[in-house]
């Protein structure tokens, strides 16, 4: 199991490296804009072919790619209602954050949990391997988080109601 | 604290404090499930008078209420209309000066009072452990030993306590057992998949330690009633959604065998509910703590992809430094 993950994350790693040579682009449509054109599409041209990685059908990473900025989006596995929950709560919390996070999209893409967008700029202001390193770290970490989360919800409620029962003896 | 305490703890304090020096007081205060009390003094000092308003008073007077108060708190209840105070229900007078003296008689007598709520919400409880001796009597009477798997089993009345609003204690007993069937509203997505688990543990404690195997079988369904109840009347009105969870325990007659552990059992099933919600409140603070430590660490390796700003120091060609003001 964690071997597949091991694969699936450096999967993502190489493709982000491959991916991540952004340049600024002014808008071409309107003078003194500047804006990430995989989010506007202006032109098919400044566009490059997206990226699905899959690990499963749960888990899959979509990268797409663009002249001046780059957009990550995932799903995260929700295997039953517990750790939907946990995920859908979890994700929320960090967009409501996203101010504090360059990189994190504040809505994720259609289809996916949450969405990161890197910009040239971000490119520029910061380290790139570093980048790479934050979005699979995050990756792994969030799996670990949720059940993590899960198994303390469990662990809980196993307490609590042998400790109510123990009452009864 | 895993459990909860089944006294009111501001009754405790308040009256340990004015039974030692008696002083004016105007207090409003609630208890689990929508419980109010009102503790004053409205003529002297020494006249302390304790209401309580339970939303399921019209229940519990049909159960026998009034009898258990009348038995447990005799000579303290008020019979003068003056008193009685409007929106509440139970008005007992504290005359300080027919109190005990200082120590062990009057900390039970505080503890008593303390206790009015889970003695009160009790009744409907006793009456159906006095019910099911009845039917248990007459059933060994009616059938011989042998017989007695094939006999049919004699139910008594089944009692409703409407003890929330849209949530209710169906209480009913049988000739070999009490069935007590406890529902219960989540009204939080997350309350309701966490209430889920918690509930799923209940059922499965007993089988996976048999150290607290005899504790009272637990049964829980969701959405539709259990079949105990499903006869009863204003059923059809109460909401079916998956919100809805039907928490049944199936009482022995070990568990109410004494009156002592009688008493004891209905306190702490009375707090079942609070008891599931508190514990579903604090694993969500639990998570929402978990969740801003991981924003943090997240934070932390963001920012280590951000290249350190080296101020070095500039100086001029002739090696003086440049200082900003």
């Amino acid at each position: 199991m964690a071997n597949t993950l091991r694969l699936y994350l450096t999967c993502i790693r190489n493709t982000l490296e491959a991916a991540m040579c952004l340049q600024n682009f002014p808008c071409q449509e309107v003078e003194r804009h500047n804006k990430p054109e995989v989010e506007l599409k202006t032109s098919p041209e400044l566009l490059l072919n997206p990226v699905l990685i899959c690990r499963n059908e749960a888990e899959k990473c979509l990268v797409e790619t663009s002249i001046n900025s780059i957009r990550i989006s995932l799903k995260v596995k929700q295997a039953d209602e517990l750790e939907n929950i946990l995920a859908k709560k979890f994700l929320r919390f960090l967009s409501m954050r996203a101010e504090a996070f360059q990189v994190l999209r504040r809505k994720p893409v259609q289809g996916y949990d949450i969405s990161f967008l890197i910009t040239n700029y971000h490119c520029e202001d910061m380290h790139k391997h570093k980048l790479i390193d934050f979005i699979v770290q995050f990756m792994e970490d969030i799996d670990k988080e949720i059940s993590e989360l899960k198994l303390s919800v469990n662990t809980r409620g196993r307490l609590v109601a042998t400790e109510f029962l123990k009452q009864f003896i | 604290m895993i459990l909860l305490e089944s006294h009111n703890t501001i009754i405790k304090n308040v009256l340990t404090e004015r039974f030692v020096k008696p002083s004016k007081i105007d207090v409003q205060f609630v208890d689990y499930d929508n419980v109010r009390f009102h503790l004053s003094t409205p003529t002297s000092k020494t006249v302390l008078v304790l209401s309580m308003g339970i939303h399921c008073w019209s229940d519990l007077k049909k159960y026998g209420a009034p009898e258990i108060l009348e038995r447990e708190f005799g000579e303290w209840v008020s019979n003068d209309p003056n008193l009685k105070e409007q929106d509440y229900d139970v008005t007992l007078v504290l005359d300080l000066e027919k109190i005990p003296e200082e120590g062990d008689d009057r900390d039970a007598l505080i503890d008593h009072f303390s206790m009015l709520k889970p003695i009160i919400l009790s009744a409907p409880f006793h009456r159906a452990y006095n019910e099911h001796s009845q039917l248990a009597s007459k059933h060994k009477s009616t059938f011989q030993p042998g017989m007695a798997d094939q006999a049919p089993e004699e139910r008594g009345e089944l009692m409703i306590i409407h003890y929330r609003e849209e949530e209710a204690i169906y209480v009913q007993a049988a000739n070999d057992r009490v069935t007590i069937v406890i529902s219960t509203l989540f009204t939080d997505e997350t309350d309701r998949v966490f209430g889920k688990v918690f509930l799923q543990e209940f059922v499965d404690a007993r089988r996976r330690s048999s150290a607290i195997g005899t504790a009272p079988q637990v049964m829980y369904t969701t959405r539709d009633p259990p079949l105990e109840v499903r006869n009863a009347p204003g059923i059809a009105g109460v909401k079916r959604s998956e919100d809805v969870g039907w928490i049944t325990f199936v009482l022995f007659p070990r568990h109410f065998a004494t009156p002592e552990i009688a008493s004891d059992t209905t306190f702490k099933l009375e707090l079942f509910r609070d008891y599931l919600h508190y514990h579903i409140k604090a694993s969500k603070t639990y998570m929402h703590s978990r969740m801003r430590a991981r924003v943090a660490s997240f934070q932390q390796i963001l920012n280590r992809a951000k290249p350190e700003v080296i101020q070095d120091e500039r100086k001029t060609a002739t090696g003086r430094t440049f200082r900003s003001r």
